[in-house]
């Protein structure tokens, strides 16, 4: 299992990964949920951004596609405890 | 206005080829092509050219990592903005929030600078 998943994702999996992250963080009603999963997503992205070796780079994919599993769990999770009142951040300034 | 702006860019678009009527053949497509972008124009309406532009680069202008002075019309994400894959992808979903609708993952790929991103948006009836 792990011998077959040492093969690097290639750049189009990677964005793609990525990008679906986002979206699932895009779901959460909390403003700051919301602003953590993006926010946690594009930092762990930057900082494997160097990753040279194949094993490594595999590795961190799928631990990214574990993390979207759990993000999308728990946006299910939150949205059945939406918060009634918006976050003073999402208010608009008049 | 945006109905308005539709039409405009519809008729803009239609050429209806003057034949004569001996050769009568070219009238048929034609007026078959006419029927398929009216059916086309009622599954959504096409935003105006020019606010897509004026909505697209204040969308990144207002992108942390980007200089404001540096967005112009013509600007590529990365050879003049200096962003990396990682920032477009964010840049375009900032899109998707601007206009409601969402970019399928082979059309997102294409977007790589301001004109492409106003191009596409600007084809697409689902953009709001």
């Amino acid at each position: 299992m792990a011998a077959a998943a040492a093969a690097a994702p290639t750049r189009t999996e990677v964005l793609a990964l990525f990008r679906s992250l986002l979206r699932t963080a895009k779901q959460f009603s909390d403003y700051n949920i919301r602003e953590y999963t993006r926010r946690r997503a594009a930092d762990a992205f930057r900082e494997n951004r160097a990753l040279a070796d194949a094993p490594a780079a595999a590795a961190a994919f799928s631990e990214g596609k574990k993390q979207l599993e759990v993000a999308k769990r728990q946006a299910l999770v939150y949205s059945l405890y939406a918060p009634k009142a918006k976050s003073v951040m999402e208010l608009k300034v008049q | 206005m945006a109905m308005a702006a539709a039409r405009r860019a519809l008729l803009a678009h239609l050429r209806v080829p003057a034949v004569h009527p001996a050769a009568a053949g070219g009238t048929i497509p034609a007026a078959r092509r006419l029927l398929s972008s009216t059916t086309e124009e009622t599954k959504g309406s096409f935003l105006d050219k020019g606010e897509v532009a004026d909505r697209v680069l204040s969308v990144v202008k207002n992108f942390q990592k980007v200089e404001p002075s540096k967005v112009t019309p013509t600007a590529h994400f990365q050879k003049d903005l200096g962003l990396d894959s990682l920032d477009t992808v964010e840049v375009v979903m900032a899109f998707e929030e601007e206009f409601s609708f969402e970019i399928p993952d082979n059309e997102a790929e294409k977007i790589d600078s301001i004109k492409t991103a106003v191009d596409f948006i600007a084809s697409h009836p689902q953009a709001k």
